[in-house]
């Protein structure tokens, strides 16, 4: 039987991470994923990250990803591909399939980092070609360039759904519109209002009623739902889309977990007990990332390392001393993330009015995925201010802070709590680099000029879109609600490397138009 | 995490709902009334249903339906979805041919 | 049909060579080493098999070789999940009937 000091179960975020650091701490380490390409997820993230510089923020989940299997390679991990662990035998034995034969690998620690999967929602015509998990979407466009579908609806207003729903924007597809069960938008604001913004429609309190077609999904109707969640006559909307896409929740991947014979607990899936360190009932079986609860990549990392930490104790690599002082480290990263609107503790709470500042958050957000100007106005002050200047349109408690290391300026300030909402100093002179418009992960930030001239303003914007605009070229400047405002010329279109893959386009507005114009397109003329 | 269901209790008539002709399972195609008819049959337990109809044993092995015949089934014992043990997870966790799952190879 | 050219964050798509295969006799093409199953979605089709009972039509569900959704028989093989078995020159890829048939069982 071929031996490890420790064997981790999936090539993720958290299992990579685990990897890395078990090694670096002298444990010979093998990590197995089933699939073909090692990553996880990750390598089907194309946006930015949230968090600080610490948890990688701002560099796209797919570099990650690189940096993370280049790091495994150079210290030395045994990484297998193809590798389907069968099965899990006590004390610390897996069975793994690599081609056509099955192979057993003990160690004296097993990390358990098998992520989730998607759960799903059965409607009349679920089984019919067409209707897909979000992730199938992500892993066709993203990984394959395959569009999932040219007409989308995307079910389910989390985090995942919207940035999918972008994403399939991004490759080209058309999104119809995008509807949750739920009363509110379950993920970041910023993330609904780069939706909302190119004009796609949000439903809340409405579900499928059914998915029609001849062997395939040709028509979709939805319905808003009562609070016992029966349809509401009346309320009946139809969409011609070829997919639907589910994105309506994960859950921990724990078979392994459950076979083992660990401890489980319910946490809207089944997770193991585990203590700080990520260790399960059985002693050195450790289990990171979202089969531990389902969190974020950037915190999987984190649970990642204090996993193997918790093995290199386990196994006499390292001693008390140095296994508190590494958790410390880690925890005080790991805490950090954990804070804001969307923490575990405040996750499905509607009754959240403020933000920790004190400041009304935005109902329409909620509701539509975007801000009222008046909304805005409780965060931004713009009238006065002459010359260009950041509009912060970031109005929610979240974890994140590269704007504020973006200006070499110190003109936004987050703070140490980085689930803050950052301010724009106005008494420090912004020079227009556009680093913060390119670097904010939620593209929530804007430059206005209030007045270039001639009764124009200027609006700077992200733009992650095929094909870029070109300076000159003339359409129509959107509202936050991607409705057609007035007619807008295009006056710049900055890229470079620093941006990382998002221009910034400037667009020229009447001046009355500064604080509402925030996306552009193109005009199409009538014959095309 | 689970509890003894009590088979005494009285869980009342099956009753038919309009979507009872959806899907939950995809790859054993059955339906959510079928599940729901069982329970009233007095099969309570995840494997009881499993043995009986099917669901959660098709070649996905319950990763798509089986959080859903679990919400069902507590749904129609009146019971929180956590009182009801799932399924045993047993090896191999992955749909494999028995020819491979037999060869088993040393490697050094 | 379905292929992405132009995307404004990925560069490129990781593609093998250009590889002929075939769809129940007819021939398309896709890339080496990508899944069947995206081959099958840039050619436009749908359909990966008909379900035993009902005799519905069922496709890709979940991409990532879980929901057993896409399987096909793949060189004689039935009940191969397309969506993670990688494609490779002059692949014979069936629409699976019911259990693992290239058509129903006539009983």
């Amino acid at each position: 039987m071929r031996r490890y000091d420790v064997c981790i179960i999936g090539a993720g975020p958290a299992g990579l991470s685990a990897a890395i650091e078990a090694q670096k701490l002298g444990m010979k380490s093998a990590v197995f994923d089933e699939n073909h390409r090692p990553g996880g997820q990750l390598f089907k993230q194309i946006h930015k990250f949230f968090g600080s510089k610490e948890h990688m923020a701002k560099i796209r989940g797919f570099e990650i990803g690189k940096e993370l299997l280049e790091e495994a390679k150079n210290v030395g991990v045994d990484v297998h591909l193809d590798a389907v662990v069968m099965g899990i035998y006590e004390p610390h034995r897996i069975t793994v399939r690599e081609d056509d034969s099955i192979t057993s690998y003990s160690a004296d620690s097993i990390i358990v980092s098998t992520g989730a999967s998607e759960k799903t929602i059965p409607f009349e015509g679920w089984t019919l070609p067409g209707v897909i998990g979000a992730g199938a979407a992500q892993t066709m466009m993203n990984l394959y360039g395959v569009r999932p579908g040219k007409k989308i609806l995307m079910m389910g207003s989390g985090n995942v759904g919207l940035v999918v729903g972008f994403q399939l924007l991004q490759a080209g597809c058309e999104v119809a519109a995008l509807i949750d069960a739920a009363p509110r938008i379950g993920g970041y604001g910023v993330h609904a209002a780069k939706l909302a913004r190119c004009g796609i429609p949000f439903y809340l309190s409405h579900t499928v009623v059914k998915a029609e077609g001849n062997g395939k999904v040709e028509k979709v109707t939805i319905a808003e739902i009562d609070k016992n969640w029966e349809f509401i006559p009346g309320t009946e909307k139809t969409f011609d889309v070829d997919t639907v896409c589910l994105a309506v929740g994960l859950t921990p991947m724990s078979q392994l977990l459950r076979m083992a014979g660990c401890k489980t607990k319910y946490a809207g899936g089944t997770v193991p007990v585990c203590d700080k360190f990520g260790e399960t009932s059985i002693k050195g079986l450790f289990a990171s990332g979202d089969v531990s609860g389902i969190e974020e990549a950037s915190s999987a990392m984190i649970g990642g390392k204090i996993s193997a930490v918790g093995a290199a104790f386990r196994c006499g690599f390292i001693n008390e001393k140095e296994r508190e002082q590494k958790y410390d480290e880690y925890s005080l990263s790991l805490f950090k993330l954990r804070k804001g609107l969307f923490s575990k503790e405040n996750k499905g709470r509607t009754d959240i009015t403020k933000t920790d500042e004190g400041i009304d958050l935005s109902m329409t957000l909620f509701k539509k995925g975007y801000m009222t100007e008046e909304e805005l106005k409780k965060f931004v002050r713009n009238s006065e201010i002459k010359g260009p200047h950041p509009v912060i349109e970031c109005t929610q408690n979240i974890p994140c802070n590269p704007c504020e290391d973006s200006c070499s300026f110190g003109c936004i300030h987050v703070g140490n709590e980085i689930s803050a909402v950052p301010k724009f100093d106005e008494n420090k002179k912004c020079r227009n680099c556009k680093m913060c418009v390119a670097s904010c992960p939620g593209q929530a930030i804007f430059i206005v000029d209030n007045d270039i001239g001639d009764g124009y303003a200027s609006v700077s914007f992200p733009y992650e879109f095929c094909p870029l605009p070109e300076i000159g070229e003339k359409g129509f400047a959107l509202g936050r609600d991607g409705k057609d405002l007035c007619v807008a010329e295009i006056i710049d279109v900055t890229t470079n490397k620093a941006f990382d893959s998002t221009a910034v386009v400037t667009m020229k507005v009447p001046k009355e138009m500064s604080m509402t114009a925030r996306f552009y397109r193109k005009e199409v003329p009538v014959n095309e | 995490m689970s509890k003894i269901i009590d088979r005494s209790a009285d869980i009342g008539e099956f009753v038919p709902e309009k979507d009872d002709d959806i899907l939950v399972c995809r790859c054993e195609e059955i339906t959510k009334g079928e599940i729901r008819k069982a329970v009233h049959m007095g099969l309570y337990t995840m494997t009881e249903v499993k043995r009986f109809l099917r669901p959660t044993m098709g070649l996905c092995q319950g990763q798509i339906c089986g959080e859903n015949v679990r919400r069902i089934i507590a749904k129609e014992l009146k019971e929180p979805i956590e009182a009801l043990k799932e399924t045993t997870a047993r090896p191999p966790v992955r749909p494999i041919e028995m020819e491979v799952f037999g060869n088993e190879v040393e490697k050094l | 049909m379905e292929r992405i050219t132009k995307h404004p964050i990925i560069e490129s798509f990781d593609k093998g060579r250009k590889v002929a295969f075939t769809f129940d006799g007819k021939t398309m093409e896709g890339f080496e080493g990508e899944p069947v199953a995206a081959a099958l979605k840039a050619n436009g089709v749908m359909i990966h098999r008909y379900t035993e009972k009902r005799h519905e039509p069922r496709g890709i569900f979940c991409a990532i070789g879980r929901c057993t959704d896409c399987v096909m028989v793949v060189d004689g093989v039935p009940n191969t999940r397309t969506c993670v078995t990688l494609l490779k020159e002059g692949m014979d890829v069936r629409t699976q009937y019911g259990k693992g048939g290239t058509e129903y069982e006539k009983i």
